[in-house]
């Protein structure tokens, strides 16, 4: 009797342990599909063209990654404050969303070593007069709710005492609610910022300096216990640098000077 | 009259979102009806105190937020019960729960209005409760129920707005995405408002005509 | 089975943030509740003077107010309103949506109850020496509040349930934009959703429960 349970015990063992063997690598492989998770309202990272496709950084991004796992791309678009919800519940494989790699977050999700880097600009609207980052003082500014900028911005008008911070949905929200003179200046990426203020559909605005932040990299994320899948995230970001593919699409989408990948002094 | 940059293909784009909205409702409704029906009877038949376990649940529905039900319900499904569904999915078993809480209230008051004499007098001319529901119940409650149902109807569709939190591109959603790129926000959203009134309201003042008709004789 | 771990603590440590956010959620409900109500009135009035431009504008609004989502009202109220120059804050615009709204339904309900009550109370009235707005005020308004008591409570509940949507129009002050804050923070979405959620039922709870022990002790006939 006791041999039979150690059997059956061993058995259901092997069992758990063959359905464990199949991890999200080999999930993608097999179904022929990689889920993405892009923000679209995020130029020139996320956006859609005239007949509302999706294009932009992260969708090539997304693309380059499919192509080189041997499967078709599929962008699944979510708005910032639903990309970890989406992962989590299975409906993306991975997030290609220019999402910030924090500490605290990390604790729920695994991120990837970093694909981007951004600066932080400042965005008024012209009849303000604000010209610089700390020229915000006092008004009202505003930032995409969830976002490294909004969190910091939010911060530092607490610490100013004065003005009033707004978090909106989406950055389109963002730049609306800046166009329309509702907000009075916000912080954004710069390449958002300028994006948005060369496509001339936001009126009267214009970049007035930088945002004395960190330089905010962010990375792909996938779940936490997906060593193997993470592992080919940080060989395809290394690789996308190598190979010079990081270069051309920073060219195609962004222009300028191409931003550093490395912290110096210190490994990874 | 306005001068807009609004492309047929744009029109399309909307209209697709409409159709979402129409699909999403028309699948809650269904289902949460017939789910209405069940609790609303079994409510009915058990009793306030064994149905209070089905009224908790039921309660529940109708005092959190539609927007934190989709959240954590997709966030249960997905990251709990690590089940692979579409938002879509995830959308249609919320808001049809979410109506079927709403529905088995105005189910239960239905059958409550129907005189409890009128049943008895069913039941001792020899009908069975099968037939007592079919024959007598049915009938008399549909009448006070109808109106009430088609008010739940136009509110689950405006509150499929909500879907957009669990990626669904209905309506309101397709209009926020072409203010993105078009900066006309009065424009469009008139356009989106004007379609939700323009199904609602016939249908809103038909449940009126029906309450006013049926409450007469 | 099971391979999410659930992290309860992250949650409740935030509970007394959670909690600020639930009494701005409160304050929004509840002034909404009184400028929906006195502009409900209002609207009620206007149906009932007989002019034709007058019940026009009360009609639409009644109109709009029950056959668009709410979403949409209150989006409109912050975006829309906006593109003529006027510029409300979160806070505001959040309650101008709600009010619209309550004063939508309530309106709706008033004139139910206003057939509930015989056309002859206000031609007694009349007949006293009463106004016709003294009549309203003194005769029907107490008796047509009276019969929209139990309305007027669920549209309470509404009014705490769509301050759900202020974050679409900025608000991170009330109880879901301080959730959705936090959890953009630390992405513990069950735990701090499934806290809100609890809160809400909380409130939601008081107010049905508190309106039907009032109803039950200021109508006794």
């Amino acid at each position: 009797m006791n041999k039979l349970t150690l059997i059956a015990a061993v058995l259901s063992m092997a069992g758990l342990a063959g359905t464990a063997q199949a991890d999200k690598l080999d999930d993608i492989i097999s179904s022929g599909k990689l889920r993405c998770a892009v923000v679209l309202d995020f130029p020139p990272m996320g956006m859609r063209d005239a007949n509302n496709q999706p294009i932009g950084f992260d969708v090539d991004y997304c693309k380059d990654l499919a192509a080189a796992l041997g499967v078709t791309a599929e962008i699944v678009e979510t708005p910032f404050p639903e990309r970890i919800p989406a992962l989590m519940s299975g409906r993306v494989d991975v997030g290609v969303a220019s999402t910030s790699d924090t500490l605290e977050r990390a604790k729920t999700v695994g991120f990837s070593i970093p694909y981007f880097a951004f600066e932080m600009a400042v965005t008024a609207n012209n009849k303000t007069g604000i010209t610089s980052y700390d020229g915000m003082k006092g008004y009202t500014v505003g930032a995409v709710a969830g976002t490294y900028e909004a969190i910091a911005l939010e911060a530092q008008v607490k610490e100013w005492g004065e003005g009033n911070f707004r978090p909106y949905q989406t950055q389109a929200d963002v730049f609306l609610a800046l166009s329309q003179g509702q907000l009075d200046a916000t912080v954004s990426t710069s390449t958002v910022a300028q994006a948005n203020v060369q496509s001339g559909n936001f009126g009267d605005i214009s970049v007035v300096g930088f945002a004395p932040f960190d330089t905010d990299y962010v990375a792909l994320f996938a779940k936490r216990n997906e060593y193997g899948f993470l592992n080919y995230l940080n060989l395809f970001v290394n690789q996308q640098v190598r190979t010079g593919r990081y270069d051309e699409l920073y060219e195609k989408w962004v222009g300028g000077e191409v931003p550093q990948l490395v912290v110096p002094n210190v490994y990874r | 009259m306005f001068d807009t940059a609004l492309t047929v293909n744009d029109l399309i784009f909307l209209a697709r979102g409409a159709g979402m909205t129409i699909i999403v409702t028309a699948i809650s409704v269904v289902i949460g009806t017939l789910l209405g029906i069940l609790f609303g009877v079994i409510r009915v038949q058990l009793g306030p105190i064994l149905a209070a376990p089905l009224t908790f649940v039921l309660d529940i529905f109708r005092s959190v937020p539609l927007l934190i039900q989709l959240v954590l319900g997709n966030a249960f499904i997905g990251m709990v019960l690590q089940l692979q569904i579409s938002g879509f999915t995830v959308a249609c078993i919320v808001l049809s729960l979410y109506t079927s809480a709403y529905c088995a209230e105005i189910v239960r008051g239905g059958i409550d209005a129907v005189p409890e004499i009128t049943r008895r007098a069913a039941r001792s001319l020899g009908l069975t409760w099968g037939q007592d529901m079919r024959y007598i119940v049915l009938p008399l409650a549909t009448r006070v129920a109808l109106p009430s149902w088609i008010g739940l109807a136009l509110g689950v569709m405006k509150d499929s707005a909500l879907v957009y939190v669990v990626q669904v591109t209905e309506l309101l959603k397709s209009t926020q995405i072409l203010i993105t790129r078009l900066q006309e926000p009065l424009f469009l959203l008139l356009i989106c408002g004007a379609f939700y009134f323009i199904i609602s309201f016939p249908l809103a003042r038909f449940g009126g005509y029906l309450e006013k008709r049926w409450s007469n004789d | 089975m099971f391979d999410y771990t659930f992290q309860w603590k992250q949650a409740l440590n935030r509970l007394p943030q959670m909690l600020d956010g639930a009494l701005v959620t409160m304050e929004i409900a509840i002034l909404s509740m009184i400028m929906g109500i006195a502009l409900a009135i209002v609207l009620t009035l206007l149906r009932l003077s007989g002019s034709r431009p007058l019940i026009a504008i009360a009609t639409t609004w009644v109109e709009v107010a029950r056959n668009t989502p709410a979403l949409f009202q209150i989006y409109m109220a912050h975006f829309g309103v906006a593109s003529f120059g006027i510029h409300f804050s979160p806070f505001v615009s959040i309650l101008i949506g709600i009010t619209f709204n309550n004063a939508g339904y309530l309106a709706e309900n008033f004139r139910g109850a206003l057939k509930a009550i015989p056309d002859t109370q206000a031609r007694a009235g009349r007949s006293l020496g009463l106004s016709e707005l003294q009549s309203f005020r003194y005769i029907i308004m107490p008796q047509m509040l009276r019969i929209s008591f139990l309305p007027m409570t669920n549209q309470m509940v509404w009014a705490i349930l769509m301050t759900s949507l202020g974050v679409t129009v900025g608000m991170n002050t009330d109880l879901y934009g301080v959730t959705q804050d936090l959890n953009a923070l630390t992405f513990r979405t069950f735990e701090l959703f499934a806290l809100a959620a609890v809160i809400f039922y909380l409130i939601t709870k008081t107010i049905t429960l508190g309106g039907r022990l009032i109803a039950a002790r200021l109508f006794r006939y």
